[in-house]
């Protein structure tokens, strides 16, 4: 215990006299906006083009807030002897926020990266109804997806970085073997800047 | 204290115009002193409590019963919710005893994140009741500075996760994905922030008299008591329990933080004792984070997390698994059938067991200690609840 009676309270005076000299922490929200990392959950935007209304997400959702319709359309066959083929068309994806638990996972299993999240967050409404977002109001949510922040050093490679790196390492290795076969003759010699080229993409 | 017995005479209690009756005072499931929706049921004689009965129940969401019809992703995503002030630690027990069934080796840079993690989300936790509980007795500053501390690890948090509460960032076999570029520094940075600000609380509250006065020797909790309620955590601690199971069964990467890893033991079993062992599980927590982040610094590049089946199938049996969550011990017992969802899983949360000691602490208490007490008993409703 303080020896000196008060001396607790004093201390704790002290700290709040302290603090009045600082500069305060708070931000005045509506006139100052948060900074959110690009990996918030704020809303999920819908790219409609690479929807192919497999369904995952609507299955894999743990509260089952995603609406799909959609309907089969045939195409006429390209060729005369080729078969007519049917795709999915969307008819309707639309997303519960009042029932969303932000958990991501439908993010997570879109195998063909149709939905993606953005850190915004003020759709705050009056009706419930309206937290209901069709697919155009999900499309607009799209333009504000940020790009996702670049990993930690030690981290492993993303899998479409490790894919295309494959993809360019076995076009190298083509481009070297054409270029050794092409040296052997000496008689026709190849540019080498064709296979640095073909390299680089 | 002065207490004033004004006596009747013999007999007048069967006289209903002077004789004194017992009086049930109900504290929630609406009250401004409760923390959500725990119902507690008085039996007052005058200020004293003659007998206390908490009423549990009023948020039950059926957890365990949802839980029966999710897959192990989407369990992860519930099972963070029912203590939400700790739900990266709550992730943590469902995919731990996951792991387990599949017997999956966990890549070491994932199992020392989840550590750094698990003790982040400690800090927040404790934050906010060594934020709320001088809250409750009266003094309105200290929430503010804990929730600066807060609001600092949330940010990094939110950084990686996505999430500022629900991190939902656990998988099976590791974590969802790696880190962003420079975030450990930001995490270092933000550790050592908060570490210079728990002075703060030391000063303001710790040494206050007032503080002191209300919470020194009110609510003592036996250690028999605790051994009876199964209480644990820093509650259970305060009372001369000296269980964790970061030490005592370690898990994750605590085997190899036994330097770091101090068990904070009071042996007072009083409102105090239990503020001071929150406040000093605080800064040990700080430090665990710290030496993680410095073990993590030295790891090789690896994954962090596992490849898995599209399908994910624990297969037949079962296994518990427990961990030292901020309030206590957190339990999840697993049965699985060979099914993508578990047959049953049994959740075994620290604050339901905690505040079942109410019945015993409480009576003989005045009403003016009962929220003292009420509030050291460190629970959230929903994990009272389920």
């Amino acid at each position: 215990m303080a020896p000196l009676p008060g001396r607790g309270l004093a201390k704790g005076l002290a700290v709040t006299l302290r603090t009045m000299t600082r500069r305060s922490v708070t931000a005045q929200y509506p006139d100052v906006q948060p900074e959110l990392p690009p990996r918030s959950r704020g809303v999920i935007g819908l790219l409609e083009e690479n929807c192919t209304v497999c369904m995952l997400c609507a299955r894999e959702c743990p509260d089952w807030c995603i609406y799909i319709d959609s309907h089969k359309e045939t195409l006429p066959a390209a060729d005369p002897g080729a078969r007519a083929r049917t795709r999915n068309v969307l008819d309707r994806f639309a997303i519960d926020f009042s029932l969303c638990m932000y958990c991501g996972i439908c993010i997570e299993v879109c195998p063909f990266d149709a939905l993606f999240w953005s850190p915004e967050f003020e759709y705050a409404e009056t009706d419930i109804h309206e937290l209901t977002h069709e697919r155009d109001r999900l499309r607009e949510w799209m333009w504000t997806v940020p790009a996702p922040p670049a990993l930690d050093p030690a981290a492993e490679e993303p899998k479409e970085v490790a894919a295309a790196r494959k993809t360019a390492d076995k076009q190298a290795a083509a481009a070297a073997a054409a270029r050794e076969a092409a040296a052997a003759p000496a008689a026709v010699s190849p540019s080498p800047d064709s296979a640095e080229e073909q390299q680089d993409s | 204290m002065r207490e004033t017995t004004v006596g009747i005479g013999s007999g007048a209690e069967n006289v209903t115009e002077l004789g004194t009756s017992d009086m049930v005072l109900n504290i929630g499931p609406q009250h401004p002193s409760t923390h959500g929706v725990l119902r507690l049921k008085l039996v007052l004689d005058g200020e004293r409590i003659v007998s206390a009965e908490p009423v549990v129940g009023y948020m039950h969401r059926g957890a365990e019963k949802l839980f029966e019809a999710r897959d192990y992703r989407q369990i992860v995503m519930l099972a963070n919710r029912h203590d939400w002030l700790s739900a990266f630690s709550n992730e943590l027990g469902v995919v731990l005893a996951v792991e387990r069934m599949l017997g999956m080796e966990v890549p070491e840079r994932a199992v020392w994140l989840r550590t750094l993690l698990a003790e982040l989300n400690r800090v927040l936790n404790h934050l906010m009741f060594l934020g709320s509980y001088p809250l409750e007795l009266g003094g309105i500053t200290p929430v503010f500075y804990a929730f600066e501390g807060r609001e600092t690890l949330q940010h990094v948090l939110e950084e990686a996760s996505g999430g500022r509460m629900h991190y939902m960032f656990n998988r099976v076999g590791g974590l969802k994905e790696d880190l962003p570029a420079g975030w450990t520094g930001r995490v270092r940075a933000a550790v050592a922030q908060v570490r210079a600000q728990m002075g703060r609380i030391d000063d303001l509250v710790l040494g206050n008299e007032i503080f002191r006065g209300r919470t020194a020797g009110v609510g003592v909790l036996a250690p028999e008591l605790v051994h009876a309620y199964g209480v644990s955590g820093p509650i259970a601690r305060a009372s001369g329990v000296d269980f964790d199971l970061r030490r005592d069964e370690p898990y994750l990467a605590y085997g190899e933080l036994g330097d770091v890893l101090r068990v904070a033991v009071r042996e007072e079993g009083d409102c105090l004792a239990r503020f001071e062992c929150l406040l000093e599980q605080t800064h040990v927590s700080l430090d665990l984070a710290d030496a993680c982040l410095d073990r993590i610094a030295g790891l090789a590049p690896g994954p962090v997390n596992l490849r898995l089946p599209k399908v994910l199938k624990a297969p037949e049996g079962h296994t518990y698994a427990w961990t030292e969550n901020p309030l206590g011990v957190n339990g999840y017992y697993l049965v699985s059938r060979g099914d993508k969802t578990p047959w049953r899983l049994k959740l075994r949360s620290a604050s339901y067991n905690n505040i079942q000691a109410l019945t015993e602490l409480l009576p003989g208490t005045l009403v003016a200690d009962m929220v003292a007490i009420l509030g050291s008993m460190f629970f959230v409703v929903g994990d009272i609840d389920k």
